[in-house]
């Protein structure tokens, strides 16, 4: 039972009261005071359900106490009513076509076998991941800080796979397609590409493993492209068709969707939506408080572990400074060894609260590069949320 | 109202998928990818002789009240997706639905005219809405 549709259409039929008494899991990490809905798909755990159909599943928080999210738990985004539910890999083929002088039909057992196997740990984020944050609020799926994972994906660098097909001269756009199906004609069926640089940068790669198992169906098994950095848009699932393209790629999941003013941080006004766009490319830096829970009450005197965990585009996170005075005061948290540099960082500080009351506790990530995190960002499709978090903590 | 949905799940190679779950999450040693990759490549073979994965997705879709323009929404709108984007949505404006509702028409090529539009926009302002009609945010695509 969908409980909180369930309340809200109770609440728009006429007992609004029954809306009233609900805030358990948000309460100090954002605006939200519904519950969640949590729902339990195949091969995966009870997870923060947005939609049944096609499937969006995020992760409840925390599962990011774990270095790497455990694959039935990272977050699931499916734009298709057509999911793929069943696959056999006797014939299924990872198919190579176009600019190329030698097209491949490849199955799962020859990628593995056939090619040197890497392994790379890389942060994979929806570019809606926090949407629900952004005021004023914005059509989509409502994601809070869940659509966000960290993984060890192992497979076969996309350039090993696109030296074999023998790419023509004159190369400009890969594309990149999957099992998934639109549910109408006239709905564009869901392809995204990379520029040919980027396809053969040596680390893009075609992945049939997570964390050193298969990937469950919902996340894209048998085949899922790793885009280190990159957001998950790209990250195309049950990938089956790499097209290689003498010319630029261009569709409506590319020529309209997924794009984000050209500005800094893809920031625009409500009141002035920008009119030059570009495709929504590398993550900006970003930290996401683990502890405390939302839900802990912390005690005067008694130790607090504060902890969060920040990435980006793999520059490297290079400080994380955190206020317990909602932002007057500062100090910097200590950072556990880097992981990888598509990894996520971890970030602890110690705390001790000394009285009694409410404490606004934030936390601002840096990296390599100077790039880090601002107090205001807006733009209308809600993506690259990356707002100083805030968490509201009591203590008692 | 549903009860709570059963997931039946078909693949035998299941069992050994989920085995590995909830295991603390910590960096694998081997720092040589291809001892990492044997020990996967041997689970993976453990399933070789059932090759066909197969799942089953739980239907687990909330039911709408009664409503102008309930038929129009549960013929045009939901033989594509599921009724949750919509409860997901906090409570927008008019004009935000009806942008939503033109987006899914002339975008993605939904069967409505223009009069069903409008029915399902009631509909939808009906049991998601906002007072007022002023302008809110436009939807995009995408998301």
């Amino acid at each position: 039972m969908n409980r909180r549709g369930f309340l809200r259409l109770m609440g728009a039929t006429g007992v609004a009261a029954l809306t009233a008494s609900c805030n358990r899991i948000n309460s100090a990490v954002g605006p939200l005071s519904s519950p969640d809905d949590l729902s339990r798909f195949p091969e995966k755990t009870e997870m923060i359900l947005l939609t049944d159909r096609p499937p969006q599943l995020e992760t409840p928080l925390h599962y990011f106490r774990q270095d790497l999210t455990p694959n039935e738990a990272f977050f699931v985004r499916w734009h298709l009513e057509g999911i793929p539910t069943s696959v056999d890999l006797r014939t299924f083929r990872l198919n190579v076509s176009g600019h190329v002088r030698q097209p491949l039909q490849l199955t799962v057992d020859e990628l593995r076998s056939q090619f040197e196997p890497v392994s790379i740990v890389a942060v994979n984020q929806c570019s809606g991941n926090s949407r629900s944050f952004f005021e004023p609020r914005v059509p989509g799926g409502q994601w809070k800080h869940g659509a966000v994972g960290n993984a060890k994906w192992t497979g076969v660098p996309m350039k090993s796979i696109l030296d074999r097909a023998q790419v023509k001269a004159g190369a400009v756009d890969v594309s990149f397609n999957g099992l998934d199906a639109p549910p109408l004609p006239s709905v564009s069926d869901f392809v995204k590409a990379l520029s040919i640089d980027h396809a053969r940068d040596g680390e893009v790669m075609i992945a049939y493993a997570m964390n050193d198992q298969p990937l469950p169906m919902v996340n894209g098994f048998p085949l899922r492209l790793v885009v280190p950095g990159w957001y998950g848009t790209y990250w195309v699932k049950a990938l089956s068709d790499v097209t290689v393209l003498p010319q630029a790629f261009s569709n409506f999941w590319t020529d309209k969707a997924y794009r984000i003013p050209n500005a800094p941080n893809g920031t625009e006004s409500p009141n002035d939506l920008a009119k030059d766009t570009i495709p929504i490319n590398r993550f900006n830096v970003r930290s996401i408080f683990v502890r405390p829970d939302p839900d802990e009450l912390l005690h005067p005197g008694v130790p607090a572990e504060i902890e969060g965990v920040a990435f980006d585009s793999g520059y490297g996170i290079r400080r994380v400074e955190v206020s317990m005075d909602g932002g007057t005061t500062w100090a910097d948290a200590r950072l556990d060894p880097e992981i990888e540099k598509y990894s996520w960082r971890r970030w602890r500080a110690a705390w001790t609260p000394r009285n009694r009351g409410q404490y606004r506790l934030l936390a601002r990530a840096t990296n390599a590069v100077g790039e880090t995190q601002s107090k205001q960002q807006w733009n209308r499709s809600g993506f690259m949320w990356n707002v100083i978090q805030q968490v509201d903590v009591k203590v008692r | 109202m549903n009860p709570k949905t059963t997931i039946v799940v078909l693949s035998l190679g299941l069992a050994v998928w989920v085995a590995g779950c909830g295991r603390p999450s910590n960096i694998p040693e081997e720092s040589d990818p291809g001892v990492a990759n044997a020990r996967m490549g041997s689970m993976l073979d453990s399933k070789a002789d059932n090759p066909i994965h197969t799942i089953v997705m739980p239907h687990d879709e909330p039911a709408f009240p009664p409503g102008p323009g309930r038929d129009e929404f549960v013929t045009a709108c939901v033989v594509c997706h599921s009724p949750r984007y919509i409860t997901m949505q906090p409570r927008f404006s008019r004009a935000t639905w009806l942008s939503e509702v033109n987006k899914m028409k002339d975008t993605y090529g939904a069967h409505i005219s223009d009069e069903q539009a409008r029915r399902i926009t009631d509909y939808l302002v009906s049991i998601n809405g906002k007072a007022g009609t002023g302008h809110g945010p436009k939807g995009t695509y995408g998301e």
